[in-house]
């Protein structure tokens, strides 16, 4: 390969390949605007981009410092409400993709933005919901994007903000929940979902790292294929439009 | 009818443990100038809601001037985070009630359509859910669908005391522009009991009538009309100005400890008048200039 890309650069082309054409999708702030913008501009030219205040299609020319920037609204076909992007788009059950970060996440795919620590004793508190939990609750697949580390792949998490696949098995759908998690995505692996047990499952390690560095630096054993591909690297394109047109402020990517 | 107030005479309207719905996304069209003067006249004891929570509400929490809160999270997007909301529900101080953006839009629409409950898919298998249902009081049940059989989770109707809306223009009726996305604003207005306006600039009914479609906000719902330009300074108006990304920061700062807020209110909020000297102390008129947005961009 005769080019570089970052850790980041890779998790959001990932993340853009996830995404198919025609498809709606829900983002939330940070790298799944990037993978999104990245897919529409690439292979899924007639994707549609919901922001959960009320933002449809938005054709950015600036980077934003998040959902709340007129920035990230600009050139948008619709600009409506919570009750019509969570609610008539959302809860109608007309969005194939939510598309979310967090701080924590378990081996059912049950995400935490809510806080860090006891519940019920000491504790930071952080963002919340927003969107999310409704995202995690009513779309048709969820992909949760976050750096691979041990302190945010766990066991047990603080606190379910946003649910996935619950204790796992058909818990989800025993509480009246369709979808779920299909992909979580870090800077070092991609995981899916068994079958049937519902457990994290390595699909793919990222070129350059090894099993055990993925399985080193998460607090729980994922279920393991027999073969273990690497994730295929972006191209010199996708890379290109990230640095060039998508995020040429480092807003989104951060500085890896 | 006219209802053009002055900011003093329409805050003076809203008695201490009054239930307020604040428009403020994040760091967008929050009710700020409505906030400082709230805290000014040192009213007590409000309830705040909001779908997500926003730097009025922040602000208002952090001048001891909320015992409860019901939200569904919220941050200053990168800014950083809700401090004074935050550690009021660390410290045990704030009770908050916390929930997603749509269960909270929910609550306003069963609110605005006079319905008895809302159905709701979201916040099952979640911890949210769990954390509501221990309250006393609680805001959230279940029942099973009449026609189908299936269990739902159900909302009880949130019916605020006053709606406090920043828009963009309003004639003195109160019928009001909202332009660009409306996130609960119109659910809000409809389930309270009357909204104050707070319009960054009064038109003529000509006006209004000329472009009626614009409309988000019938004056029917609205008791007083505010006209103060930059009301929602430091956050931003769409079309009207971005948001002051430095005083942002130094909110941020300030919000770090009780005793750094302390000093931010005393020089920002009790240490001026009014408005228009809060204006001229963020860097008047050659500061505020610079903010005005760009009509194609909006911002």
């Amino acid at each position: 390969m005769d080019f570089d890309y970052t850790p980041s650069e890779l998790m959001a082309v990932a993340g853009a390949r996830e995404l198919q054409d025609k498809e709606v999708v829900a983002v939330g702030l940070g790298l799944p605007v990037v993978a999104s913008f990245l897919a529409k501009q690439t292979h899924a030219p007639n994707m549609t981009i919901l922001f959960e205040l009320g933002v449809i299609d938005p054709q950015p020319v600036d980077c934003g410092v998040g959902l709340a920037d007129p920035r990230v609204w600009y050139r948008a076909n619709v600009l409506s409400s919570f009750v019509d992007i969570l609610g008539e788009v959302l809860h109608r059950g007309r969005v194939d993709v939510g598309f979310l970060g967090g701080l924590e996440v378990d081996q059912y795919g049950n995400l935490n933005t809510s806080l860090l620590g006891e519940p019920k004793g000491k504790f930071r508190h952080m963002i919340g919901s927003g969107g999310a939990n409704d995202i995690a609750s009513c779309a048709k697949r969820t992909i949760i994007i976050m750096r691979h580390e041990e302190r945010k792949l766990k066991k047990a998490i603080s606190f379910i903000t946003s649910p996935g696949f619950i204790t796992g098995g058909d818990s989800r759908a025993k509480v009246g929940l369709a979808g779920g998690p299909s992909r979580v995505i870090t800077d070092k692996a991609i995981f899916g979902f068994h079958p049937d047990t519902k457990q994290m499952m390595l699909i793919s390690i990222h070129p350059g790292i090894t099993l055990e560095d993925v399985l080193g630096t998460m607090g729980f054993s994922p279920v393991l294929p027999e073969q273990v591909p690497y994730t295929e690297p972006p191209t010199r394109e996708q890379v290109r439009l990230i640095r060039e047109v998508i995020d040429p402020q480092h807003m989104y990517m951060g500085k890896d | 009818m006219t209802k053009l107030s002055t900011l003093n005479e329409a805050v003076a309207s809203i008695p201490s443990g009054a239930h307020l719905a604040l428009s403020g996304f994040a760091i967008t069209r929050c009710t700020m100038a409505f906030a400082r003067e709230i805290i000014r006249q040192g009213i007590k004891n409000l309830t705040i809601s909001q779908c997500v929570g926003a730097m009025d509400a922040d602000m208002l929490v952090g001048a001891e001037a909320v015992t409860r809160l019901i939200y569904g999270g919220g941050s200053l997007d990168r800014f950083g985070r809700l401090n004074c909301v935050n550690r009021g529900i660390e410290e045990g101080t704030l009770a908050a009630e916390e929930y997603s953006s749509l269960s909270v839009a929910f609550r306003y629409l069963a609110g605005s359509l006079g319905i008895p409950f809302m159905p709701i898919r979201s916040l099952r298998g979640s911890d949210l859910m769990a954390q509501l249902k221990e309250k006393s009081g609680s805001n959230l049940a279940n029942i099973t669908d009449p026609f189908t059989g299936e269990d739902w989770p159900v909302l009880r109707p949130l019916l605020p005391d006053v709606a406090v809306v920043q828009v963009q223009v309003a004639d003195q009726e109160g019928n009001a522009w909202i332009m660009g996305p409306r996130w609960d604003n119109p659910e809000q207005v409809r389930a309270s009991k009357r909204t104050i306006v707070i319009a960054e600039r009064i038109v003529t009914d000509e006006t209004i009538r000329q472009n009626p479609e614009r409309t988000m906000i019938p004056g029917l719902f609205v008791s007083h009309v505010v006209e103060l330009p930059f009301a929602a300074h430091p956050t931003s108006v769409y079309r009207v100005y971005d948001y002051d990304a430095e005083q942002i920061q130094t909110y941020v700062e300030a919000t770090r400890t009780p005793e750094s807020f302390r000093a931010y209110l005393d020089h920002y909020v009790f240490g001026v008048r009014d408005h228009w000297e809060y204006l001229e102390r963020v860097g008047g008129l050659k500061r505020l200039n610079s903010l005005q947005a760009d009509p194609v961009l909006g911002y």
